[in-house]
């Protein structure tokens, strides 16, 4: 009961009673287990096995031997090393090369390994436990269920695990496993100059993030601050700017009297139709410096030398949000032409006969409704835009580049689009990793926080 | 979005690697058993070679190259061409049979890049531009020069490549092409005098034409040399920047950085160096690999000129400098002795003279053999003698970090936006920080 009352207070303290608990449960069942528990705590599955449930006690027994397989012919000489990454240097025999230690392959096997120790240890705390319940249930005079009872329960009791096992360890493959090796490579100096195989690499501990945030010469700090507020003054305006003008659009759309309405929509959906990795190249040559406008207005003699739609920061800024509204426009149209016909009539009705003005109707009753219903879409719409590579990296690259930032950043870089050119040009993996832990964090922040707030959230039945 | 993006590119960083990890695991061990019978049988060649040199050769002969494959990377246009001469190398060294070669189109960039990126898995010979000759070494990917070929090759090629192929006093790599550098291409018909860059402007100017010059890294330096300033890394044999030496915070430098800035104000110009990219042009600075692309858009009125003069801020004329350099083919390091001879002397017979010249020929490429440079088809050709003649006033490119390359790149920005149009003051300290940053590169 104790326990209960301490995880509604603090979860640090229910998660170290637990672990406490833990420890009990292993030295107790110990002391109070018959011998074949007893040798179960060394050789796995060995009490399911003696009490005749085969197939329990020889997964637990392959689990071990596999455990101590992979160990010793593989995963020791890179788990070992994982504390340093590898100390021997490659070298030169007569004109033959020797590599050493390779750093990269010790830190990815070597988290492997890390990884299968814990999961080894929580299968040999399963182990123990089932002796403890099997000995339960033998001391309360019933029988054990057989293999095949075990075996048939996969697709009925334990159907979930069954379904959730390939999922699981696809996941953590390719999810979990590099996101954490992620992580890791932020805290070494691994970069352009320490290049697996031929160079180690090694653990610094907090430097990067301290280059991070140095403003001296050489530091990362102002160009971090300034391309972090880019992105989050572009985020804001992609999304909102987009949301309202493709809810104007929609508006003006369905008005009545407007003709050819599929025409209209049509030829916005047109931009849709075109892959954006085509029509974005195109639309950054047209803004070109000696691109098709600036050619053309040149030659009518309007203006007299090209203006810098991509070379001058602020105005490449203004031309990057001003051609986002032109791809985003049509999915919002299309979004809030299906919404808007879903708001109830008689709403409206109401309304006009207590004499409220369109805008006013617009005010209280559509753009409520319209908040209520896009606001996770707006959400994932605002982290989506954080990230957004292809209209950034397709449009300017990045560019103008100015010498006020470090890192080969330039004025309309995104943190995702500098931390690709850092991987790629610069080769600088330390850094693009602190980059990438930095979006994670700025992501996270923004989404749960405004999550809870939305009020789609905190009043699911609003609209109902 | 950002997660995904991060976890493909880890997940294609991990199964590449592991792929390489069993890979090079297979190649250890066949390493290790073999390593042994190796030795003996070099040491047996070693005391052979002490004896004489004819005996060496028969030596040679006899000596068991073993059978393996090499994998060749070079640009897409010398493919057919390289797989030729691959071809008659082996037949006219039967010894070298065993060997299967395969060669692949991968661009000089993507070649370099790629060998950084993953050492075990890039090719065992590749064809890369000297700019990056530094990096190669830093990552490992470049094994050293054969001693014995080290002096041939330093006495048959020009200066200026093997200047390119050299860090520290290590040769790394062997020239194939000595055309890696810019002159100016014109438009007859508009530009009467290409001889001064004022000249050039003023007349692209008033035709409506536009004047195209790069100004990152690689292009600037024609300011920079030009007025005399200079710039060079030191380096150590092992590819790590010790050292720089920079004067451009000086009158010279303010003077280049002061026409810079006033060639980036004129309204004809337009940044790029990239020919194909280029719309309504009546110059272009640029380098040979454009001239049939150049060839083509201006026909008739097509023309190569060196680089023009100009007029600094302090009234003296300056001739436009640059950098030369060249193509330069490099050799993986090798875990097998015998597959390291093997591809030395593929590199050294695909940067011979003879095939240099043929290269020429059949896709245009300048040579760097000083010998096949004399031959009569390359010196008629004109855009690589306007590029000869605009050799005299260049550098040889030596090895400048990767920090240069992206200093220089933002300066090129500011010299277009932030300082059009700016003070002197801010000219001077804008100056003075570049050459801090590029002397803190490494």
């Amino acid at each position: 009961m104790s326990n209960t009352s301490v995880a509604k207070k603090n979860p640090v303290g229910s998660f170290f009673s637990a672990v406490g608990n833990v420890f009990k449960d292993i030295g107790v069942i110990f002391v109070q287990g018959d011998w074949r528990t007893k040798i179960s705590y060394l050789i796995m599955g060995f009490g399911q096995i003696m009490r005749g449930q085969f197939l329990r006690g020889g997964m637990y027994l392959s689990i071990e031997v596999l455990f101590i397989w992979f160990m010793t012919s593989f995963g020791s000489k890179y788990f070992s090393k994982l504390g340093t990454l590898g100390t021997i240097e490659t070298y030169k025999k007569n004109r033959k090369t020797v590599y050493g230690d390779h750093s990269f392959l010790i830190l990815l096997f070597g988290l492997l390994a890390l990884f299968f120790i814990i999961f080894l240890l929580f299968c040999w705390y399963k182990n123990i436990k089932d002796n403890q319940k099997e000995e339960l249930i033998l001391k309360s005079g019933k029988k054990l269920p057989g293999s095949k009872a075990d075996f048939l329960s996969l697709f009925d009791s334990n159907f979930d695990k069954t379904l959730l096992a390939l999922p699981v360890t696809g996941v953590f493959a390719f999810t979990v496993l590099p996101i954490v090796f992620m992580i890791c490579v932020a805290f070494t100096n691994y970069d352009a100059t320490h290049q697996a195989p031929t160079k180690l690499f090694t653990w610094v501990g907090f430097e990067n993030f301290k280059n991070m945030f140095s403003f001296g010469t050489g530091g990362f700090g102002r160009t971090f601050g300034g391309v972090l507020l880019w992105t989050l003054v572009w985020a804001l305006l992609a999304t909102f700017i987009d949301y309202f003008l493709g809810i104007a659009v929609a508006i003006l759309i369905n008005k009545k009297g407007i003709k050819f309405k599929k025409f209209w929509r049509t030829c916005l959906v047109m931009t849709i139709a075109v892959p954006q990795f085509v029509s974005l190249l195109y639309v950054s040559k047209l803004f070109d410096s000696a691109g098709i406008i600036n050619g053309t207005l040149m030659k009518w003699g309007i203006i007299d030398s090209a203006i810098p739609f991509w070379t001058d920061p602020l105005l490449a800024k203004v031309t990057i949000v001003v051609v986002n509204i032109w791809i985003g426009i049509p999915y919002l149209m299309l979004m809030a032409t299906g919404l808007l016909m879903n708001i109830p009539a008689d709403l409206y009705e109401s309304a006009s006969i207590d004499g409220a003005t369109p805008w006013q109707m617009f005010r209280h009753i559509t753009m409520p409704y319209m908040l209520f219903v896009t606001g996770p879409y707006l959400l994932t719409s605002y982290t989506g835009n954080l990230n957004n590579f292809n209209v950034i990296y397709l449009l300017t690259g990045g560019a103008p580049k100015s010498m006020s930032y470090t890192g080969g950043a330039g004025a309309t870089d995104l943190l995702v689009t500098w931390l690709y050119k850092m991987t790629i040009n610069d080769t600088d993996y330390k850094m693009a990793a602190v980059i990438g832990i930095m979006v994670f964090i700025v992501t996270a922040v923004i989404s749960l926080s405004v999550y809870r707030m939305l009020p789609s959230v905190k009043d699911e039945e609003g609209f109902q | 979005m950002k997660k995904k993006l991060v976890s493909v590119l880890l997940a294609a960083a991990m199964s590449t690697s592991l792929l390489v990890g069993c890979g090079e695991e297979a190649a250890q061990t066949v390493q290790e058993t073999a390593e042994t019978v190796q030795e003996t049988a070099q040491e047996t060649t070693e005391a052979v070679q002490e004896t004489a040199e004819a005996v060496q050769e028969t030596a040679e002969e006899i000596t068991d190259y073993g059978t393996g494959e090499i994998k060749i990377w070079v640009a897409d246009a010398v493919v057919d061409f390289t797989n030729k001469q691959v071809a008659d190398f082996i037949a006219a060294n039967p010894q070298f049979a065993g060997y299967t070669v395969t060669v692949e189109a991968v661009g000089e960039g993507d070649a370099a890049s790629n060998m950084i990126t993953d050492v075990t898995a890039g090719a065992d010979i590749y064809g890369f531009a000297q700019d990056q000759t530094a990096r190669l070494v830093a990552a490992g990917a470049l094994e050293e020069v054969a001693p014995e070929n080290v002096d041939a090759i330093k006495s048959q090629n020009a200066a200026g490549a093997v200047v390119a192929a050299t860090v520290g006093d290590t040769l790394y790599s062997y020239p194939m092409t000595a055309d890696n550098g810019y002159f100016l291409y014109y438009d007859k018909s508009v530009v009467t005098d290409p001889s001064t860059l004022e000249g050039i402007l003023e007349q692209c100017e008033a035709a409506g034409k536009n004047f195209y010059m790069d100004l990152t890294g690689w292009y600037q330096v024609a300011f920079f040399f030009g007025t005399g300033c200079t710039l060079t890394y030191d380096s150590d044999n092992d590819g790590n920047f010790t050292g720089c030496n920079v004067d451009y915070d000086s009158d010279k430098g303010l003077v280049a950085l002061n026409e810079m800035i006033e060639v980036a104000g004129s309204k004809a110009f337009q940044p790029g160096s990239s020919a194909g990219d280029a719309v309504n042009y009546a110059a272009i600075i640029d380098g040979t690999w454009d001239a049939s692309t150049v060839k083509d858009f201006l026909g008739d009125n097509y023309a190569c000129a060196k680089l023009p003069t100009f007029t600094g801020s302090d009234g003296a004329t300056y001739q436009m400098s640059g950098f030369n350099g060249c193509k330069l083919l490099g050799v993986k390091p090798q875990e097998d002795e015998n597959k390291l001879a093997v591809c030395d002397a593929l590199a050294l017979y695909l940067t011979s003279k003879d095939v240099q010249l043929a290269r020429y020929n059949e896709v245009g490429w300048g040579p760097s053999n000083l010998e096949a440079q004399a031959d009569d088809a390359v010196k008629a050709d004109e855009a690589l003698s306007a590029l000869s003649e605009q050799f005299a006033f260049t550098v040889p490119q030596g090895q400048y970090p990767g920090d240069y390359w992206t200093n220089a790149e933002a300066l090129a920005g500011d010299v277009q936006n932030g300082l059009q149009g700016a003070s002197e003051d801010d000219v001077k300290a804008a100056l003075k920080d570049f050459q801090e940053k590029i002397a803190a590169a490494r």
